[in-house]
C-alpha cells in the first residue's frame, strides 16, 4: 500500500495536467506580464526596457486611482445595500416554506444566469434618455423624465446599480443556505423564551451568520475589484473615465491605446492588489475566528471543571447518605 | 388579540418586500418580452409596458438567423461542456494526488494550484492574448477551452480535495488488496463516490464559462468559435437600427441558461451553495 501510495511517477502523471494548465494559463503570463511592464512596448514594432518608469508613471496615474475608488464604491454598495436586503429576504423566505418559498428564490436568482452581454445591452435601453424604462417611470410619477442617466455625474451611481441589482441573487442565496443551516431548535427555544421575530433574527440568526457574511463580504470586495465585462459594454469607462475600473483601465492601455508596456504594469499591479486584499481579508476573519475559539475552549474547560466540581459533591452526597 | 393583529401586519408587510423585490429583479425581464414583440416603431411610447397592435414574431426568426444563434449556441455548448469535462478530470486527479498520495510536495503544490483562485482572470488578458498569437492559437477552440479550465481548476480542486478527504480510506485498502493500481482506484473506487462534488464542479464551472466573453472578445476573430454572447454583441447586420429585433436577439441568447436554470433549479441552488460556501 505504501509503495504505491508514494510512487513519484504516478504521483507526477497525476498532478501533470494541473500543474501545466497553471503554468501556461497563469504563471506564464504573469510573468510576461512582469517583463512587459518593464518596457516601453506598443503592441507592435520595437521597444526599449525603461526600468520602473511605467509604475512611477501609474503612482501619478488619476484614471487608476479612480479605478480603484470605483472599487471601493462597488464593495460598500454590495456590503451596505445589497447585503442587508439580501440577508433579510433570505430570513422571510427561510420562513415561508412551500411552493411561494421556492418560486420566490428562483425569481431572485434569474438574472444572475443570464449572460453580462445581455444585461449589459438591457440596462443600456433602460437608461436610454429618449424610450428607457427609468425615465419613463419617473414620467409615470410626474417627473420631467428626461434625465441622462450615463453623464459624468450620474454614471457611476447606474452602473453601481445595474450591478447590485445583477449579483443580488447570488448574495441572497448563500445567505439563504448559511439560514438554512441553522439548527431549528434554537428558534424553537427562543419562541418559547417569548422572543419576537425581529429579536430572533438579530439574536439567533444573525451570530450564527457569522462565518456565511465573512465568505460574503470577502467575495464582494473581490468581486468589485475584479470588475469588468458590464462597464466594458456599458459605459467602456466613461464618460471620462468616471466609471473606470481596473481590469476596463489595463485593456483599454494595452489594445486601444498602443500602450502594452503601460497595460502590463497596471496587470501586475492589479494582481499584487487583489492578493493582499484576498490575504487581508482572510487575516482580519481569521484572526476573530481563532480569538472566539480559544474564548470557546477556556469556556468549555470552565464548564468541565465546574461539572467536574459538581460530580464530586453529588459523589460526597450519596456517599455521606450512604453512610447516614 | 393584538398580538395576532400584530403577527398579521407582519405577514402582510413580509409579502410586500417579498413582491416589490421580486418586481425589480424580474420586472426589466417583462419589459425585455414586451419591447421584444412590439414593432420598432411602438417603442418610442411613456408607458411602462406595450401592448402591440400586432404579436410580431417575425423578430424572433431574424434574430434567430441574423444573430446567428444555432451557431454560437453549438459552439457555446461544445466549449463549455469540454470544459466541464477537462476541469472535472484534472481535479479529481490532481485532488486525489495532493490528499491521498504521499509525497514532500503536496502541500506546495496543492497550496500553489489554489493561488488561481485569487488572480484576476483579466490581468492576463494582454500577455496571454501575446502566447496565443506567437503560438498561432488565436481564433481556435483552444484559445477559450485553456483559460476557461485552468480559472475553473482552482476552485475544482478545492471542492474535490475537501470531498476526498471524507471518503474513508478502507474503501482504497480493500482495492489495493484486490490488486488494483492507482488509476483504477482513482476512477472506479473513488469518483463514483464523488457524485454530489462532480455535480457542484460541473455547474460552477457552467456559471463561470457559460457567460463569459471578454476572453473570446480578444482572442478570437472569425465567427467560427464564437460563443452565444456574441449573438447580441456582433448583432449588427440590416436590422442593426430595429431596436424590437435587437430587444428579440436578447431574449433569445438569454432564454437557454434560463431554461435550464428554471428545469435544473433544485439542483443548480444545491450546487451554487455548496461550491460557494465551502470556496
Amino acid at each position: 500500500m505504501k509503495k504505491l501510495y508514494s510512487n513519484k511517477l504516478v504521483i507526477f502523471s497525476l498532478i501533470l495536467p494541473g500543474l501545466l494548465l497553471f503554468i501556461f494559463a497563469i504563471l506564464a503570463p504573469i510573468c510576461l506580464s512582469i517583463y512587459y511592464g518593464f518596457t516601453n512596448y506598443t503592441g507592435m514594432g520595437t521597444y526599449d526596457m525603461i526600468g520602473l518608469e511605467n509604475y512611477k508613471n501609474l503612482l501619478h496615474d488619476e484614471a487608476f486611482a479612480i479605478s480603484l475608488r470605483n472599487s471601493l464604491l462597488l464593495a460598500i454598495g454590495f456590503i451596505c445595500i445589497q447585503h442587508p436586503i439580501a440577508m433579510i429576504i433570505a430570513a422571510v423566505l427561510d420562513k415561508l416554506g412551500g411552493r411561494a418559498e421556492s418560486f420566490f428564490r428562483c425569481v431572485y436568482f434569474i438574472p444572475n444566469v443570464i449572460s453580462i452581454a445581455v444585461i449589459a445591452k438591457l440596462w443600456g435601453f433602460i437608461y436610454n434618455p429618449n424610450f428607457g424604462l427609468l425615465n419613463n417611470i419617473v414620467k409615470a410619477f410626474g417627473g420631467k423624465g428626461d434625465i441622462n442617466w450615463l453623464d459624468e455625474k450620474n454614471a457611476i451611481w447606474s452602473v453601481l446599480i445595474v450591478l447590485i441589482w445583477h449579483g443580488f441573487g447570488w448574495g441572497m442565496l448563500i445567505y439563504y443556505t448559511g439560514i438554512k443551516n441553522i439548527d431549528p431548535t434554537l428558534y424553537e427555544a427562543a419562541s418559547i423564551d417569548g422572543a419576537s421575530q425581529s429579536q430572533t433574527f438579530l439574536r439567533v440568526t444573525l451570530p450564527l451568520m457569522k462565518p456565511v457574511i465573512q465568505v460574503n463580504v470577502t467575495m464582494a470586495v473581490i468581486s468589485a475589484l475584479k470588475q469588468m465585462e458590464t462597464v466594458y459594454l456599458l459605459t467602456q469607462g466613461g464618460p471620462g473615465n468616471s466609471t473606470q475600473f481596473a481590469a476596463n483601465y489595463l485593456y483599454q492601455q494595452g489594445f486601444t491605446a498602443y500602450r502594452y508596456g503601460y497595460g502590463n504594469a497596471i496587470g501586475v499591479i492589479f494582481i499584487i492588489i487583489c492578493l493582499i486584499a484576498t490575504v487581508a481579508l482572510n487575516k482580519v476573519f481569521e484572526d476573530r475566528d481563532e480569538v472566539r475559539m480559544r474564548k470557546h475552549e477556556r469556556d468549555e474547560e470552565k464548564r468541565r471543571n465546574a461539572m467536574r466540581k459538581s460530580v464530586t459533591v453529588k459523589n460526597k452526597l450519596n456517599s455521606i447518605k450512604a453512610v447516614g | 388579540m393584538s398580538k395576532k393583529k400584530k403577527a398579521g401586519i407582519g405577514r402582510v408587510f413580509m409579502w410586500v418586500i417579498l413582491i416589490a423585490i421580486a418586481i425589480v429583479q424580474i420586472f426589466p425581464l417583462i419589459w425585455l418580452l414586451d419591447f421584444s414583440v412590439a414593432s420598432s416603431t411602438e417603442m418610442f411610447t411613456s408607458g411602462l409596458l406595450i401592448i402591440p397592435k400586432k404579436i410580431m414574431w417575425s423578430n424572433y426568426s431574424k434574430a434567430f438567423t441574423d444573430g446567428h444563434f444555432l451557431l454560437y449556441l453549438k459552439n457555446s455548448i461544445l466549449i463549455n461542456v469540454l470544459a466541464v469535462i477537462l476541469v472535472l478530470i484534472a481535479s479529481i486527479m490532481a485532488g486525489f494526488a495532493c490528499r491521498r498520495m504521499r509525497w514532500k510536495l503536496s502541500g506546495f503544490v496543492k497550496t500553489m494550484l489554489l493561488m488561481g483562485m485569487m488572480i484576476p482572470i483579466h490581468a492576463t488578458l494582454l500577455p496571454n492574448y501575446k502566447i496565443y498569437t506567437e503560438l498561432g492559437i488565436t481564433d481556435t477552440m483552444w484559445a477559450l477551452l485553456i483559460p476557461y479550465v485552468a480559472f475553473s481548476l482552482p476552485q475544482g480542486l478545492f471542492l474535490m480535495t475537501s470531498f476526498i478527504e471524507s471518503i474513508p480510506v478502507e474503501l482504497e485498502e480493500a482495492a489495493v488488496i484486490d490488486g488494483c493500481g492507482i488509476y483504477r482506484i482513482i476512477f472506479q473506487v473513488i469518483t463514483p463516490m464523488l457524485k454530489t462534488s462532480i455535480a457542484t464542479v460541473s455547474i460552477m464551472t457552467f456559471l463561470n464559462n457559460w457567460n463569459e466573453f471578454m476572453m473570446a472578445r480578444i482572442y478570437l476573430s472569425s465567427d467560427k468559435w464564437k460563443t452565444l454572447p456574441f449573438s447580441i454583441l456582433d448583432f449588427t447586420g440590416q436590422y442593426s437600427s430595429n431596436y424590437a429585433i435587437q430587444f428579440a436577439v436578447m431574449a433569445l441568447t438569454a432564454a437557454p441558461a434560463i431554461i435550464v436554470y428554471i428545469i435544473l433549479n433544485k439542483h443548480i441552488t444545491k450546487g451554487v451553495a455548496m461550491g460557494a460556501v465551502k470556496g
